[in-house]
């Protein structure tokens, strides 16, 4: 199939799907665009004020939201789902630290006045890159694959 | 971007106050320093300032209605700091319009965003959709084309754009109450074929991907999450070349929690890359090469004790195994200590990380090992409009003939930070970091950052 066939194929069912889906919309409303409370500092447990409570909905309970270090580590399963829980009290600038397609520096190097999130590539690791690329260069593509690799091919060439 | 992109984005970001409700800017200003001095590179000294802007403005004209901008800009005051020698440069990260329903969590983004959705992890300039349905259902799409980066082509200094003309996908999703979600996702990136590019590859660069991901959490205590991604696009260029066809599956990658008492946590984890689905779609295929038969996986797992108290200790060990290289193991401890009244955090962690040596077609050294240490420390303080934090991490590498280290076993950096709130919106913060490693023997570096917050919310107050 051709660009053009695609782009029309898909701006077609993306019509569908967005006039099907407005006559299906789910009842009730939409969640908080923003947290209601400020949040204290460290790391927040959702669950230690909304206890076992499901979610609007129903469907995820709080807890599954805490800011535990095995949520940090995996937060890609909740954003992947949907990252408009992640809205409620993140902005995409939040993200961006890390997961943005071209950033000016290290995401250590921005927050090294905030350890406590615990910003990868330390320490120095221009130097010692290729020990971990050995081992796994996936874990590299994550970020670096299709974008943030214009200091990559310096030498990548 | 053109000019005329920038010019409408200016004047959208200087009228924007005048028509909202409610408006914030963050600005982060970051001047850095340091010097190089080392064998086989021109001393320089470097001192880039970087910009960083964001502007979300919401309740414009009707309170569904938001814009979101977000964008940084830097320049070298002193020599060229970027390998390709440029002294400035600058990207627009993020800027749409959102219009957010009060129902069913539905919106509708158009400008430039960053999908995430199902197997897509995307920045895309165009537009896209989501909303909750009857029944459970959730439902995703978006397209546009995927936004490009100056990585690639060394001459004009402009990306090679490949086969990436245009880029779409879609999620639909089932929520079961009380039990988890399940949701299909589809990826397309990219439509044209590799022999009519401008420089003809035998190599196909185009994504064609189908997601499959999970949520199982019948209880509040354990959940189980995770996606399968499988890679199919024809790759019609390489299919003749190819002796064993590879594995369409791109990805496993699973994490399952089981809480105990709010205070326990057990975590474990699977994960499984065949590298030629996985690295399907570089834009580096020197380093993340396509024919690549390799494959990695990965097992592993946690004991947490935290649980909202003022003490989290994680003990965690990973396995893991690549075809090409052999196993490597990590393990070790982490402390974090939070002590909220006194505004102070700090933190300790040490791992051991061992692994099969590496080989080197060098037949007066045949092998080395990677296998070290690392600990790290730090911690974070307020008092009154003063706060400061330091962090420090070294790692020692048991073989001291290890060519990567350049005879330098041991590395070490450390980071302090001190700063003071200017006023409710303004905070500056200076950073110096110390570090020694097999690149430099000495590397000192300086940073000043100041950083702007104002919100107004003329409706209402506090929020």
């Amino acid at each position: 199939m051709n660009r053009k066939n695609l782009l029309l194929a898909f701006a077609t069912a993306l019509c569908v799907l967005v006039m099907t889906a407005c006559s299906m919309l789910a009842p009730g409303t939409s969640w908080a665009p923003t947290h209601p409370e400020e949040l204290g500092q460290g790391r927040p447990l959702c669950s230690s004020c909304h206890g076992d409570e499901a979610m609007k909905g129903g469907y995820k309970a709080y807890a599954s939201f805490d800011h535990t270090d095995a949520f940090v580590k995996n937060h890609r399963y909740q954003a992947n789902q949907d990252a408009g829980t992640c809205a409620t009290c993140h902005s995409q600038s939040f993200c961006s630290d890390c997961h943005g397609g071209k950033v000016p520096m290290t995401p250590a190097t921005l927050n090294a006045n905030r350890p406590d999130r615990d910003m990868p590539h330390r320490p120095n690791y221009l130097a010692i890159h290729r020990m971990d690329g050995k081992l796994d260069p996936s874990g590299c593509f994550r970020c670096h694959g299709r974008a943030n690799n214009e200091k990559c091919t310096a030498c990548h060439r | 971007m053109k000019l005329r992109t920038h010019a409408l984005l200016a004047a959208a970001l200087v009228s924007a106050p005048g028509w909202s409700q409610d408006f914030s800017l963050t600005s982060t200003t970051i001047a850095q320093m340091w010097k190089q001095d080392a064998p086989g590179f021109d001393k320089a000294t470097f001192t880039p300032a970087t910009q960083y802007l964001g502007i979300d403005v919401t309740n414009l004209y009707r309170d569904e209605i938001s814009l979101h901008l977000f964008g940084w800009g830097r320049a070298d005051l002193g020599d060229a700091s970027m390998p390709n020698g440029s002294k400035s440069s600058g990207e627009l990260t993020y800027g749409y319009v959102s219009y957010r329903f009060k129902e069913a969590n539905a919106e509708i983004k158009a400008g430039r965003f960053t999908v995430n959705q199902g197997v897509a992890i995307e920045q895309v300039d165009g537009a896209s959709f989501r909303a909750d349905l009857v029944g459970g259902f959730t439902v995703s799409a978006f397209g546009g084309r995927p936004v490009l980066y100056k990585v690639r082509d060394y001459v004009s200094n402009k990306d090679y754009d490949y086969q990436r003309d245009v880029i779409a996908g879609f999620r639909v999703g089932l929520r079961v109450p009380k039990f988890g979600e399940f949701g299909v996702s589809y990826l397309v990136d990219g439509t044209k074929p590799a022999k009519d590019l401008p420089i003809p590859s035998a190599t196909d660069y185009t994504r064609e991907q189908v997601g499959l991901d999970l949520r199982i959490a019948p209880v509040a205590s354990f959940d189980l999450s995770g996606r399968t991604v499988l890679d199919v696009a024809d790759h019609t260029e390489t299919a003749a070349t190819r002796a064993n066809k590879p594995s369409k599956i791109a990805e496993h990658d699973y994490a399952a929690t089981f809480r105990i008492n709010g205070s326990w946590a057990l975590t474990g984890a699977y994960t499984q890359r065949n590298y030629y689905a996985f690295f399907a779609g570089t834009n580096l295929p020197t380093l993340f090469r396509q024919d690549e038969k390799d494959k990695f996986r990965a097992f592993g797992g946690s004991v947490v004790y935290g649980g909202g108290g003022p003490v989290e200790v994680v003990a965690d060990y990973r396995h893991t195994t690549r075809d090409a290289f052999g196993d490597s193991n990590r393990f070790g401890a982490t402390l974090r200590w939070n002590l909220e009244k006194q505004k102070i955090q700090t933190g300790f962690s040490y791992h051991r990380v061992t692994t099969d040596d590496a080989t080197l077609v060098d037949p007066a050294r045949p092998a080395f090992g990677l296998s070290h240490h690392e600990a790290r420390a730090w911690a974070m303080a307020e008092r009154g409009r003063l706060f400061g934090s330091v962090d420090a991490i070294v790692q020692r590498y048991d073989d001291e003939k290890n060519p990567y280290l350049n005879g330098k076993p041991n590395l070490f950096e450390t980071v302090a930070s001190l700063g003071v709130s200017l006023s409710k919106n303004a905070k500056l913060s200076g950073d110096l970091s110390y570090a020694t490693n097999p690149l430099f023997k000495k590397d000192v570096r300086g940073l000043l950052r100041l950083e702007y917050r104002f919100v107004s919310a003329r409706k209402g107050a506090g929020k």
